[in-house]
């Protein structure tokens, strides 16, 4: 029988959970999509409970939560199709690498030579060869994190859950692990990957899922919810030879809000960001203004997206 | 199974399997001293004053040390560490995010602890059985049916201990202060009271497979010779798999409804 | 209003004297302990023994016209000698206060890397072992010696007179020196059995081993020549016999008491040993 095509790889409908007194997560209905996914959030904001949620690891004191279209709380049979790897660094120090990714390998119900097989695979792909036969209590923290991924990955899961996968890596092995995270997305695999690396995630995917104080704060493209954002002014950066007349250029449209000088440029904030760039490319065309050698917009991105919802 | 690899290779090759080994070589190493002593001082075996044959004092070393403190004293120890250790180095993560149920961890753990602990307990007491015994008019051949009985009830008592400690273990939050307690504070003064409390013990059933005199070494022993009730071999044999049975059943239990959370 | 420079600014205060750094952890950890609600209630049980003797001397004195219940109650050496266990209701106690304190001290620091921090700090090697000594000890001596010493005056306020201790005076010394030792052999060989480790819990059973398999031993060996002469053997048997010696009454072994002495101050050795070795700011895994 053919599985029905999974529309969403987490969904999570009303789902709290609380520690005592502490809420951890607080009435969160939330639908990730397949694909690459970033989890963001401060600390503190509730990532990890959600992370914990999803991986089956907390029972949720209230609400649902389903991966992969079944409940994931004692659903050890769902653990076929999910990779997950753990923030913590722990391991069973004393086996080297390869050991102990086989071995993990083997709980997954794999045979004793496929599971060599399949764990030398995944310690390739993370670029580990050379320390396999190493103990693990002799890596770096580098080596520690890649071995962890190598577990993650190796009995090939359909969603890969990632808790902070880069940290103490070096900028190659973090650039490779994108580089293998953005594959996985464009194989057709689901990676949800939580981080505080804001650029990196940027540089992962466009979706995102921010968490601030137990609550979703956004979902979606990071672009989108920029765009969403109407009450917070859009802040255009403009390298020109004339900036002052620019300037009184820009103080005569209705949509400036305000304007300063920063070199050889103007900064200007706009509440209609689509009709300020429109009248700003006719300037730059017709000439009349001098040369605009620059445009760049500094918060339309996800730095900025994350400090106005997080903050505000 | 694939728990019980991964676990048995933990236990075994670890710095833990120093402690085991002193704990394990002591009584052999005493009964090389005690087998000294008697030959240099040509007097032979005595308890109490009394000549006693070398199965007598295979006894006396069997209750002294393995009944009473080598047996209980590992099941505290691993038993309360099956899962309590994993957590602790939150390694736990991994064997629960992997479709294994967690019931099936537990008593692949358990499993792994029964193996490693019957396979290090019964040759030390093998090698004692030799040391001792043939002295004073014992011979290994007649003493030998009693030793397979002893090494049978210490493997009864290791399953047994192990598995009511795997459900502290999983319940509590100190498990071995409690787990100390209960095998060295509360079954030793229970057994002196009358009535059925005695029945909430491991050690009821366990000290009635023994098939050694008690030694009088302290006025509780002397006590529990007196007031001694001693259920028949089937009762043991039934009282102790109900024991097993039901303390990993709710060990199981309480594994899979637990939540762990980790420190970060 | 003024303004004020929200810049970095060097620490212009007093400093304590170097040498004292032992103090804070030593403080830090006495808070931790007190603040679990299980330690203060065994804390309490441990002072058990010492309620059920003030109500024995209470009877002594309070009972004066039943003479056979005076006498019967009468305080001796032996009193206060039972407070400090080893081999009674209070041993287990403190026991279980050692391993409750104890086990995670050092281990819990392994467990964490927090041992690297420490040393990196102006503190020495000697100051975190006496820092965490001195946490063990406290509550060990606040269980032994206290209401031990407590007693005392409650003898003496019970009694109305000095008399008793006229006759006992040796009482304090000897409660405070017996006191000292055993609480120094039994934090010595606690801290050292936890640098070990970074489990607790292994430590718990590795002191529980040290303190009751050699006394399983020492009982095999007396059942079968009939001689105390093996005592040295146990831990627990030493420290009884020093006690024995120290509050003046029967040894009640064969075996000299210097050897127990020399007993004790050898597993202090070797726990100093031990300490020395493994309280480092680095471990190398080879």
């Amino acid at each position: 029988m053919i599985p029905p095509p999974i529309v969403a790889v987490v969904s999570a409908d009303h789902l709290s959970k609380w520690y005592g007194q502490v809420i951890g997560l607080n009435d969160v209905s939330v639908v990730v999509p397949p694909g690459v996914t970033g989890l963001l959030g401060p600390n503190g904001a509730g990532k990890s409970t959600f992370m914990k949620l999803i991986t089956g690891q907390l029972k949720p004191s209230k609400g649902a939560i389903n991966v992969l279209g079944e409940p994931i709380w004692q659903n050890p049979a769902l653990y076929f199709r999910i990779g997950f790897c753990p923030e913590q660094d722990a391991f069973y120090e004393r086996m080297t690498g390869l050991e102990w990714v086989t071995a993990l390998m083997r709980l997954n119900g794999v045979s004793d030579t496929d599971a060599a097989a399949k764990a030398r695979r995944a310690i390739e792909t993370v670029d580990l060869v050379d320390a396999a036969d190493k103990k693990i209590g002799a890596y770096s923290k580098g080596m520690r994190q890649r071995i962890k991924m190598a577990q993650a990955l190796a009995h090939e899961p359909e969603l890969l859950i990632l808790d902070e996968p880069l940290g103490g890596m070096d900028p190659i092995a973090r650039r490779k692990t994108i580089r293998m995270i953005k594959d996985l997305g464009r194989a057709g695999r689901s990676v949800i990957v939580s981080s505080h690396i804001l650029h990196e995630i940027e540089s992962m995917t466009a979706n995102i899922l921010l968490i601030n104080q137990g609550r979703i704060v956004a979902e979606g493209n990071v672009h989108q919810i920029r765009d969403l954002i109407d009450e917070h002014p859009h802040t255009v950066y403009i390298k020109a030879d004339q900036t002052r007349a620019l300037a009184r250029e820009f103080l005569s449209q209705d949509d400036v809000l305000s304007l300063k000088f920063e070199d050889d440029a103007v900064v200007v904030q706009t509440a209609k960001p689509d009709a300020f760039y429109a009248r700003l490319t006719d300037l730059a065309a017709s000439g009349e203004l001098g040369g605009i050698h620059e445009v760049t917009s500094p918060d339309d991105n996800l730095q900025a997206v994350f400090q106005y919802l997080v903050k505000s | 199974m694939r728990v019980f690899d991964l676990s048995l290779g933990q236990m075994l090759w670890s710095r833990r399997s120093v402690f085991l080994g002193i704990l394990l070589g002591g009584p052999v190493f005493l009964a090389a001293a005690v087998r000294l002593i008697v030959e240099m001082s040509a007097r032979g075996f005595r308890i109490n004053g009394a000549t006693a044959s070398g199965s007598a004092v295979f006894g006396l070393i069997m209750w002294l040390l393995y009944i009473r403190f080598i047996i209980p004293i590992l099941g505290v120890f691993f038993g309360t560490s099956l899962i309590a250790d994993e957590v602790d180095d939150k390694t736990i993560t991994y064997l629960f995010t992997r479709p294994v149920p967690r019931r099936a961890v537990l008593l692949g753990k358990y499993l792994a602890y029964v193996a490693c602990t019957v396979l290090l307990v019964l040759p030390s007491v093998i090698l004692v059985f030799f040391l001792i015994v043939p002295m004073g008019g014992s011979t290994i051949a007649g003493a030998f049916p009693s030793l397979v009985t002893d090494l049978g009830m210490l493997a009864l008592g290791l399953i047994a201990y192990g598995a009511v400690f795997a459900l502290v273990g999983t319940r509590l939050k100190r498990p071995l202060i409690v787990g100390l307690v209960f095998a060295f504070g509360w079954e030793p003064a229970v057994m002196l009271f009358p009535g059925y409390l005695k029945r909430l013990t491991v050690a009821y059933y366990l000290q009635a497979l023994v098939n050694h005199e008690m030694p009088q070494d302290s006025a509780a022993s002397v006590l529990l010779t007196l007031f001694h009730e001693v259920p028949s071999v089937a009762m043991s044999l039934l009282g102790l798999a109900v024991i097993v049975a039901v303390s990993l059943w709710f060990a199981g239990r309480a594994v899979e409804n637990r939540e762990y959370v980790l420190e970060q | 209003m003024p303004i004020h420079d929200q810049g970095y600014r060097r620490y212009g205060g007093e400093r304590a004297p170097r040498g004292q750094a032992w103090s804070v952890i030593t403080r830090a950890g006495l808070r931790t302990m007190l603040a679990r609600r299980t330690f203060l209630a065994l804390l309490l049980i441990a002072w058990g023994p010492f309620l059920f003797r003030a109500v024995m001397i209470y009877a002594a004195y309070g009972a004066a016209s039943i003479p056979q219940a005076s006498a019967y109650f009468k305080p001796t050496a032996e009193t206060f000698r039972g407070l400090l266990g080893p081999n009674s209701i209070e041993g287990v106690l403190i026991f279980l206060i050692t391993i409750y304190v104890g086990s995670g001290l050092i281990a819990n620091d392994r467990r964490a890397n927090a041992l690297q921090i420490y040393l990196s700090k102006p503190l020495s090697r000697t100051e975190y072992i006496f820092g965490k000594l001195a946490i063990l000890m406290t509550f060990l001596l606040a269980v032994t010696w206290v209401p031990a010493m407590v007693l005392l005056v409650i003898q003496i306020a019970f009694s109305g007179s000095f008399a008793f201790l006229k006759d006992n005076l040796f009482l304090f010394p000897a409660i405070t020196i017996y006191a000292f030792i055993e609480t120094a052999l039994m934090s010595l060989a606690m801290l050292a059995l936890s640098s070990l480790s970074k489990s607790p819990r292994y430590v718990a059973v590795l002191y529980a081993a040290l303190l009751f398999f050699p006394s399983a031993v020492y009982g095999v060996l007396y059942a079968v020549t009939r001689s105390s002469g093996f005592s040295w053997v146990s831990l627990r048997a030493d420290l009884d016999q020093i006690g024995n010696v120290i509050f003046r009454l029967a040894s009640g072994y064969e075996t000299p008491w210097p050897v127990a002495l020399f007993v004790i101050a050898a597993v202090i050795g070797l726990a100093a040993w031990i300490l020395e070795r493994q309280v480092r700011g680095v471990e190398v895994v080879a």
